[in-house]
């Protein structure tokens, strides 16, 4: 029992954050919106393909590595479009062509977020031919007609959001199962930490330097414990995603359920820590220029990814054995 | 990251699982008086005699020597099987007078001691705690002047939780004269039986009388019984305090996950004024499915805190993010039932047996204050982990 990063682990994470905040630190969202364009910038070194088997051109790696991917990523609210075109490979596993274009990012996915018998609300710019959806039951990659969708203005502006008729929509793969379902809100749950965490960072970064009546704000208790607590919520948030990914790649009976832990216990608190990191800057915490406000977005898209609240209520009030504590 | 337990570990669980189910007391622990305390020391030497006693103990001093791992594995199958808390009578002397005679008693002090803590034949309070001295632990005034061969002792703690019952105390006195804060204090093994002590009870909002005043006057205590240096009282004390935050709180932490899934049976059967089941009302499962989540979170909380922890490491900050969510989620899940529960809640006789979700709510509170507030935790955390400018 060992649920701490081992040095492989670690220098995945390291070479994680080292390449995102480089390349496409938080920043960069003030300047300029060119995220679509770049996503190719992630299959040169493989991070598209962190999860596919060695011998289709990937990684060979797995869920847990994608979770620290994914944990850095959010961090810096990185380029939406990496989700569903790592998770896309997923379904397009037997499709040798397609799965080539999508590891090199020649080819590029959007999210289906809802959709009916009409048509469909997507996420994804203009480079997008394809589109992925994920149900709890199976995932299903469409190709999209994207010339035939009208594009929607989308609270988080690094993200293009659009709407599709059902005829711009054929399907190409398919998938049953739960699998690739837990391995998105896995990943989903680690862009909430990372904004829960980056909303810390910034918070106790500030508190160190701005001075009200004459002292740091980070002596005022008013200030100081409401930092302590989302220090908490990220240290809460952490240990069970680490320990939710463990028992997926693992294959635990009780996997589902860890997962479910882990995506309600991050989403609480990517809402709580960028909502108190605006509130404890003060004025500057609400002007454009400042980046507390891309954390709260882009928070706020992630928690309506995958699935409702009472769809994971309904999994985390089953009465059971926890894997291995049972008998 | 690997979450397989090795072949020893799985044993071990077996064997806990089979003798917890074999040996735990069959009728409830009495609530309150000598019958109380006489269960805790009755299930104590049980434990003793079978070989379970002293879990976080090493082997060199009786105790079991055991892994951190092996630990854990010990209160989730004792919260499993429905135990007697480790939290009662014997819980001072265990968790912190032990340890801290382990760590810096003499040898005449380990060797009469340590046994008699372990069989349950002694049991311990703590003396630290003053009316104008608790958050604010260094402020302390209790002197303890050397006289001969003794210490004097004048003052008063209070929150002296089982005091009445206590055969001896860890106290912290002030030794050297003008002395400030941390400085010229001492940690020595008071007998409770000595002349000198009043005990007197402190009735609480639960309606019980767990927690005491403790007046010294002109108390004798040979100096053979202290523990550490003369005026190093505050070295010694610390070393319980970080064991405290640290593998202390484990069994506090798991046996959590029990009751939230108690609340969720309850849940189950509970109708709300409009004739619904509380499991089927969207406010109370929400509520419910966070509070399950967050105490699996305190599990892995526990194991990652194990994981990355080096031996002889004070979990310092860390142990205090642990403190503020077991009794943050604790206080949510005591709360949420009262909610449930409606009108019968309020049907509460100060027993504890008999009404006991009434009384974890009003608990709830004694948990966010008692061994340092959710505020001196805060503290603790902008301090050592966030490292912000010093409010003090």
């Amino acid at each position: 029992m060992y649920l701490a990063l081992d040095s492989h682990e670690q220098e995945i994470a390291n070479a994680a954050a080292a390449f995102l905040r480089a390349e496409f630190p938080l920043a960069r969202l003030h300047a300029r919106r060119d995220d679509d364009a770049r996503l190719a910038e992630f299959s040169t070194l493989g991070w598209f393909g962190l999860a596919v088997a060695e011998e289709r051109g990937g990684s060979g790696l797995g869920v847990i590595e994608q979770m620290l991917f994914f944990l850095e990523l959010g961090r810096v609210a990185g380029p939406f479009g990496v989700l569903p075109q790592a998770l896309a490979l997923q379904v397009a596993a037997d499709e040798p062509e397609l799965l080539r274009a999508l590891l090199a990012g020649e080819e590029n996915v959007a999210l289906l977020v809802e959709r009916d018998g009409s048509g469909a609300r997507g996420l994804g710019g203009d480079n997008c031919r394809y589109a992925l959806e994920l149900t709890a039951g199976e995932s299903t990659l469409f190709r999209l007609a994207r010339e035939q969708c009208d594009d929607v203005p989308c609270l988080d502006r690094s993200v293009v959001m659009f709407k599709t008729p059902a005829s711009a929509l054929q399907t190409v793969a398919r998938v049953t199962g739960d699998g690739l379902w837990l391995r998105a809100q896995v990943c989903v749950s680690a862009m909430l930490l990372g904004a829960a965490a980056s909303a810390l960072d910034m918070i106790t970064g500030y508190a160190k330097e701005r001075e009200t009546f004459g002292r740091p704000i980070g002596a005022y208790q008013a200030v100081r414990h409401p930092c302590a607590d989302m220090a908490v919520r990220v240290e809460s948030a952490r240990c069970q995603l680490y320990y939710a990914a463990a028992a997926l790649a693992a294959g635990h009976d009780d996997a589902a359920l860890q997962v479910a832990a882990a995506r309600l216990v991050a989403q609480h608190a990517a809402r709580a820590n960028t909502d108190a990191n605006i509130q404890l800057h003060g004025g500057i915490g609400v002007t454009d220029e400042f980046s507390a406000h891309l954390l709260l977005k882009r928070a706020n898209l992630l928690w309506r990814l995958f699935g409702s609240g009472r769809d994971r209520a309904r999994t985390l009030l089953q009465v059971d054995d926890l894997d291995g504590a049972g008998s | 990251m690997d979450l397989h337990y090795s072949e020893q570990e799985l044993q071990f669980r077996a064997r806990a699982r089979q003798w917890l189910q074999d040996n735990i007391p069959r009728q409830p622990r009495p609530v309150g008086g000598e019958a109380m305390a006489q269960f805790d020391r009755d299930w104590q030497r049980r434990l003793f005699e079978h070989g379970w006693a002293g879990i976080n103990w090493p082997e060199e001093y009786g105790g079991l020597g055991l892994s951190a791992i092996q630990q854990v594995i010990w209160y989730e199958e004792c919260a499993r099987a429905g135990a007697p808390h480790f939290i009662n009578t014997t819980y001072v002397a265990l968790m912190h007078a032990g340890p801290t005679i382990i760590a810096c008693g003499t040898p005449q002090q380990k060797q009469f001691h340590l046994p008699r803590i372990l069989s349950g034949e002694s049991l311990w309070c703590q003396g630290f705690s003053e009316p104008n001295a608790g958050s604010d632990l260094a402020s302390l005034k209790t002197t303890g002047a050397v006289d001969g061969d003794d210490l004097v002792i004048n003052g008063t703690k209070t929150w002296t939780t089982d005091g009445q019952h206590a055969d001896f105390q860890e106290l912290l006195v002030r030794t050297t004269p003008g002395s400030e804060r941390h400085r010229g204090l001492t940690w020595v093994i008071c007998d409770m039986r000595a002349p000198g002590i009043t005990v007197q009870p402190i009735r609480t909002m639960l309606g019980d009388e767990h927690v005491n005043t403790t007046f010294y006057d002109d108390v004798r205590i040979p100096l053979a019984n202290v523990v550490g240096e003369i005026g190093g009282g505050w070295r010694t004390a610390m070393s319980t305090l970080g064991f405290e935050r640290g593998t202390g709180f484990i069994g506090e932490q798991l046996a959590l996950y029990e009751r939230v899934n108690q609340a969720i049976k309850l849940a189950g059967r509970t109708r709300l004024e409009g004739g619904g089941l509380a499991i089927d009302d969207s406010d109370f499962a929400a509520r419910l499915a966070l509070i399950k989540a967050d105490t699996l979170a305190i599990r892995a909380m526990t194991l990652a805190q194990i994981s990355e922890l080096r031996e002889g490491d004070n979990p310092g900050p860390k142990g205090s993010m642990m403190k503020l969510m077991v009794t943050g989620t604790a206080k949510a899940l005591s709360h949420l039932v009262a909610d449930m529960l409606g009108w019968e809640f309020l049907e509460y006789n100060d027993n504890r047996n008999e009404h006991p979700l009434t009384y974890d709510y009003l608990w709830s509170w004694v948990y966010t204050i008692a061994g340092g507030t959710s505020e001196i935790q805060r503290e603790i955390i902008a301090d050592q982990m966030l490292e912000l400018p010093r409010a003090r």
